[in-house]
């Protein structure tokens, strides 16, 4: 019995110690720790980087914001050299003191970035962060489907999309939304308001035919729904796959997100942080993280070359974005949203 | 008495036809040229291409198999051990240590994953192997112990003690009587073990390190762009790697078996 | 004889379950009772307000949502899986490696994945319509995803494997002399299953029953992904307070609960049934 295990037993130790063989060969000399989503960057650029500058870049993952914040804390600032996240988690970031200012004696491009996504409430002087990317969740919808024409949030309750939507599942972005179909701003802290908010959110439940954070985009090609409200990237795939289909910029107002890179105060390896927050900024590298990104431009100097519908439109002059609010309406929020969802199902 | 009639043989079939369905809709569309899951656009190999170009991708399956393999080990000896000790003597703390040991099973992963890394800087572990292979261990026990367990019951505790009064050590009692008895549950808790590691994201990600990063984590924090059809190559291709090492270890033990007999 | 030893053999477990497992549990009740601040922080100020919102009629109805959920997966995996793992255990030995090699080949594979594969068989322009729709048998496409027959098809297909094999390891090791026994004093089929064949394989069932409900009490992302997230589960709930929610303590206090809800129906689950006392039986 012993035996017979014994050989490919023997066999897969000696596999293993193969493999740990490879795994374990590392250059020791000028590392890059970057730390966001997987696929925010085409390979091209990284060897770009690696290539002018010899320093190795090791691309480490998160799931979510909260994740790589416990992540951060737990670290003290350290082990990490670039991080790109969510504008309202680089506000607590910066909060914690977990975020070093930038030498921007260090980044030359720094010039570069469009002010439209600069001075906003997480960085308010442009001391910490390096805009990477923002997005516009819009609606986009099959006219042949829905039979009329789309152009408000508030269309989205029209009885006609019953079981028809498909609706991304960030609770603050619905709640959001709802509550520019109100008038009211995305941020209210008002507990009053945010309940009217909730009873109106139940009358949107009928038409929801699913609600999710990934792939949200599918729903509008096979079938399942007519209308989607989705996040900037899902926008752009599913019009390059089905160009036939409508975009809506909403009457009401727009919501706003930015992605950022800032630099942890105790990273490792800062002056090659600083080289690679330049190097991201050079307008032919922008045009190729956008273009693979799929998400609006943020470096002014590249808005010539990208690809145009990458560039926000000039009637998009402002748009509000989600902040961290108190408590109390954060709570309030949360409970809208599972209320909304227990609704969904009945 | 042993035999399998035409309808339970019929019943057999059909759920494994249900269990391969979606897998083969995998594999199909891994050879689909649109990178949206949604429709057939045509023949192409070029998330394979993309597949094997992906070096961080490569060295993150070689980290998870290495994981798996070491979770699953230390999981199947812990685990085995500690259900032949709790079946054979009786402590008062048995029912609370079993509870105990399930209960990486029972609470969510983003929880658990949370925990775990609180209590490891609590600890002043380093992140990176060690971590990683304690908590998997310790989501990985409880299918060893489970299976164990259930195949203790019943299993005559007369048969070991005959062999001792022969006159066999305990270790060779062990190794000679009690493990070829449990053998088949120690291997179904190891895969199950292996499998849930392979598998885990959320728990790998929180007691990671920056230089250590598994497979599941490279795929599925793919939130931003959406996880592209490289992974149903991959899934494609694993499977294909397990069919074939399984043929292999079959060849040979028919090889073995016929030497045997000469 | 030699209890010392065998105690040694426990030592393992008993080690890595005190240090690794009891300790970050107590870290966890610990955090359940803090209080949460702004943002993603919470403060070491005893509260039992984590426990007290839960009484809110929403989130009981996530704790009602995941109960009923779970409990209908379970019963479905006894009703599939035992009678699989009973047939499997009674084929020839190349018939249980087959068959044990294709209910696992599956998990290498990764889970995410496995249930993109359903959505594309169940969509409305999918595999599983357009069959219909070709054979006649439907005129319009049937809208069976985002429903909770998909979620349940999924939940099934999940830990279906985990009953299974959990059913063929206590089944195949089954001294079949004693069912022909029972037969030969003039027991009938079913009475002979039922009073020997069933009571024996019920250790391997309580070990299914516990591998496939426990999981399925957390399990959330199938009912996410097949069901469009409109079932509210507390595994959702504790995902969103630990993400954007930002209430660490609030998602500690959820997960105890659910674990404590789940304890307590193993502990019914084995007293109604025996179990416990069969276990005994060494």
């Amino acid at each position: 019995m012993i035996k017979k295990l014994f050989a490919p037993l023997c066999a897969a130790l000696l596999l293993l110690g193969m493999l740990a063989g490879c795994a374990g060969k590392q250059e020791t000399s000028g590392e890059l720790v970057l730390y966001t989503w997987e696929g925010m960057f085409p390979q091209e650029v990284l060897d770009g980087f690696t290539e002018r500058t010899g320093t190795k870049i090791v691309y480490s993952n998160f799931d979510y914001d909260e994740t790589m914040l416990e992540k951060l804390t737990a670290a003290n600032g350290g082990d990490y050299d670039v991080v790109i996240a969510d504008d309202y988690i680089i506000e607590q970031a910066v909060r914690s003191g977990l975020v070093a200012a930038l030498d921007k004696s260090a980044i030359p491009n720094f010039g570069n970035i469009n002010p439209l996504y600069q001075g906003q409430f997480y960085d308010p002087d442009d001391a910490y962060t390096v805009p990477y990317g923002a997005g516009i969740p819009l609606i986009v919808y099959d006219p042949a489907a829905t039979g009329f024409e789309i152009t408000r949030y508030e269309d989205l309750w029209n009885p006609a999309l019953r079981d028809a939507v498909a609706i991304t599942a960030n609770y603050r972005v619905i709640n959001g939304i709802t509550l520019l179909s109100m008038g009211e701003s995305m941020n209210t802290e008002d507990l009053d308001v945010i309940a009217q908010a909730g009873e109106k959110l139940l009358d949107l439940a009928p038409n929801i035919r699913l609600s999710q954070d990934d792939n949200t985009q599918d729903a509008l090609l096979n079938g399942e729904a007519s209308a989607a409200f989705l996040y900037t990237s899902q926008v752009t795939q599913v019009l390059a796959a089905d160009p036939s289909l409508e975009v809506v910029y909403p009457a009401e107002g727009l919501g706003f997100g930015i992605m950022a890179a800032f630099v942890p105060v105790n990273a490792p390896n800062a002056s090659a942080a600083h080289a690679f927050l330049n190097y991201l900024l050079e307008p032919e590298v922008s045009k190729a993280c956008f273009e693979w990104l799929g998400y609006y431009n943020t470096n002014g100097a590249a808005d010539d070359i990208v690809d145009p519908q990458l560039v926000v439109p000039a009637s998009v002059t402002s748009g509000e974005i989600i902040q961290n609010v108190s408590e109390a309406a954060n709570d309030a929020y949360n409970r809208n949203w599972t209320a909304f969802k227990a609704a969904c199902g009945q | 008495m042993k035999k399998v009639g035409a309808l339970p043989k019929l019943y057999l079939a059909l759920v494994l036809l249900v269990t391969y369905l979606p897998i083969a809709v995998v594999i199909v569309f891994s050879f689909n040229d649109a990178k949206l899951p949604v429709s057939w656009t045509g023949f192409s190999w070029r998330w394979y291409e993309a597949l094997l170009r992906d070096a961080a991708l490569m060295e993150a399956l070689r980290n998870s198999l290495l994981l798996g393999a070491a979770s699953s080990a230390f999981a199947a000896v812990i685990g085995t051990l500690g259900a032949i000790g709790m079946a054979r003597a009786h402590y008062k703390t048995k029912g609370m240590m079993e509870y105990l040991s399930t209960l990486p099973i029972m609470l969510p992963e983003i929880i658990l994953g949370m925990v775990f890394m609180a209590f490891f800087a609590l600890l002043r572990l380093p992140f990176g192997w060690t971590t990683l292979i304690i908590a998997h261990t310790s989501f990985c026990i409880p299918y060893v112990f489970l299976m164990v367990k259930a195949r203790l019951v019943g299993i005559d505790k007369s048969i070991e003690e005959a062999a001792r009064d022969l006159g066999a050590s305990p270790a060779r009692t062990f190794f000679d009587v009690t493990l070829p008895l449990i053998l088949p549950a120690v291997l179904s808790g190891c895969i199950l073990s292996f499998a849930m590691s392979f598998d885990d994201v959320v728990i790998s990600i929180f007691v990671s390190s920056p230089t250590v990063s598994t497979l599941p984590i490279k795929v599925y924090t793919q939130m931003r762009t959406g996880v592209t059809p490289e992974i149903n190559a991959l899934c494609t291709l694993i499977l294909i790697a397990v069919v074939l090492i399984l043929l292999v270890s079959a060849a040979l033990r028919r090889k073995s078996a016929s030497d045997g007999k000469q | 004889m030699k209890r010392g030893r065998i105690w040694l053999c426990a030592a393992p477990l008993y080690a890595f379950t005190l240090v690794f497992v009891l300790g970050p549990a107590l870290y966890l009740v610990a955090l359940s009772f803090a209080q949460n601040t702004a943002g993603t922080g919470f403060c070491w100020a005893f509260t039992l307000e984590n426990f007290a919102r839960m009484r809110d009629p929403i989130y009981l109805k996530c704790f009602r949502e995941s109960f009923r959920l779970a409990l209908s997966t379970t019963v479905l995996n006894v009703l599939l899986g035992y009678p699989f793992g009973y047939f499997m255990g009674r084929l020839g030995a190349r018939g249980k490696r087959l068959l044990t090699f294709l209910i696992m080949a599956p998990f290498w594979t990764s889970s995410l994945i496995r249930l993109y594969g359903w959505i594309i068989l169940l969509q409305v322009k999918g595999v599983f319509n357009r069959v219909l729709l070709w054979l006649g048998v439907v005129d319009e496409p049937l809208k069976i995803l985002y429903s909770y027959p998909a979620v349940l098809i999924g939940m099934v297909y999940a830990l279906l494997p985990f009953m299974i094999l959990a059913v063929y390891t206590s089944v195949e090791k089954l001294d079949w002399t004693l069912v022909e026994a029972a037969r030969d004093l003039g027991a009938s089929r079913v009475k002979a299953f039922c009073t020997v064949t069933l009571r024996l394989t019920l250790p391997g069932l309580m070990s299914g029953v516990v591998l496939t409900f426990v999981p399925s009490m957390g399990l959330f992302f199938i009912a996410d992904i097949l069901g469009g997230n409109k079932i509210v589960l507390v595994g959702s709930l504790i995902q969103d307070q630990m993400t954007r929610g930002g209430n660490q303590p609030f998602a500690a206090a959820l997960a105890l609960v659910l674990a404590a809800m789940t304890t307590l129906m193993l502990w019914l689950y084995r007293r109604l049934t025996g179990t416990s006392e069969l276990e005994g039986v060494v």
